[in-house]
């Protein structure tokens, strides 16, 4: 018996194209379940997020305002933080670890005794014990960390200094600085934007990274207003 | 510039087996052409947004059809990909003068054909 040798190239064709029909469909439906779980993690995120501020009258909506305000002086500071999502996830839950402090610590009017700061400095470490096994927060676990530290290296809880300190970090630090003197809280009534402007860079260099501050200068009140409400 | 992708390619097969593997990906429209002189009308109707370009063309060749969608206005800010047989040196430098974005050897992986058009054209809704 003679072997075969035409070789049915239509044929061949025909399967090939079906197998790019295939192999498109499939990188479509990949394609949608990523962004699908993409929505997931941010749904999650934010739920998260709500449940820290809903125990917390007074901050209502502080993470998502530090999240926008931490976002523009991160662009106009030209420092190197990518707005991924994971960094966004950290500047919204860098509190979460205040779900461990008691809310006679939380929310004391006055002043804290030594022992019941012992406690609230734990709230970071806390935070990342939480968020610790999450995968997806990935490098927001370093905000949630280090969000206390001080460029003079006095914060908290490892007394980073300088640029040991994350970029996204350092930040955020002046972000809430931002957002706490310009909202009520339990201890003290609200600032105006140029008394806290005043405040924040009376700390350059030794509370806040010099170079993020000069990013808070440099921008106008409404560039961080158009988020507060 | 329109949400369209010009295949370019004197094989029939080989740009049928590209417009199969990118339709509708990304909301794209794919439309065909044989030769780098109907490669150019087509361009100047069509306004692709991405062009796949062979380099071993008949008559006005791949490389010099490259050149002359770039040089045109209206066709300049096209993502321009070529395709060839022949990857070397020589064969990237000439497609990079001639304004190339990317030149991909054949075989290709269609796999980063498709990631390659998500990325230019984005994702859709």
């Amino acid at each position: 018996m003679a072997a075969r040798t035409t070789v049915d190239t239509e044929g061949l064709q025909r399967q090939l194209e079906r197998y790019a029909h295939d192999l498109r469909e499939l990188f479509k439906k990949e394609r949608s379940w990523a962004t699908e779980l993409e929505r997931s993690y941010v749904a999650t995120v934010r739920a998260l997020s709500n449940a820290v501020e809903a125990r917390d009258a007074y901050t209502g909506k502080h993470a998502e305002r530090v999240t926008a305000y931490a976002l523009t002086l991160a662009a106009a500071a030209g420092l190197e933080v990518e707005r991924t999502p994971q960094v966004e996830f950290g500047f919204l839950l860098h509190d979460v670890g205040k779900v461990g402090v008691p809310d006679s610590i939380l929310f004391k009017p006055g002043s804290l005794t030594p022992d019941e700061y012992a406690v609230m400095i734990q709230h970071p470490c806390i935070g990342v014990d939480i968020l610790g096994h999450v995968e997806f927060i990935g490098e927001g676990l370093e905000i949630v960390r280090h969000h206390h530290e001080r460029w003079d290296g006095r914060g908290y809880p490892d007394g980073l200094a300088g640029e040991e300190i994350p970029a996204a970090a350092r930040v955020f630090a002046v972000a809430d600085a931002l957002d706490a003197l310009t909202t009520d809280r339990p201890y003290r009534r609200a600032t105006d934007w140029l008394s806290a402007r005043h405040e924040i860079i009376a700390g350059a260099g030794t509370q806040f990274d010099p170079t993020v501050v000069d990013a808070l200068i440099a921008l106008p009140d409404r560039a961080f207003r158009r988020f507060a409400r | 510039m329109s949400r369209t992708i010009l295949i370019v390619d004197d094989d029939r097969s080989s740009r049928r087996l590209i417009a199969t593997t990118l339709e509708d990906v990304s909301g794209y429209r794919v439309r065909e052409a044989g030769d780098g002189a109907e490669a150019l009308t087509a361009a100047l109707e069509a306004r692709p947004e991405i062009v796949f370009l062979d380099v071993e063309l008949p008559g006005v060749d791949g490389i010099e059809a490259c050149r002359r969608l770039r040089s045109d206005p209206a066709t300049a800010e096209a993502t321009i990909i070529m395709l060839t047989r022949n990857g070397g040196r020589r064969t990237e430098r000439f497609a990079r003068t001639a304004g190339a974005d990317v030149l991909l050897t054949k075989p290709f992986s269609p796999l980063h054909l498709l990631r390659l058009v998500d990325r230019i054209g984005g994702r859709p809704g």
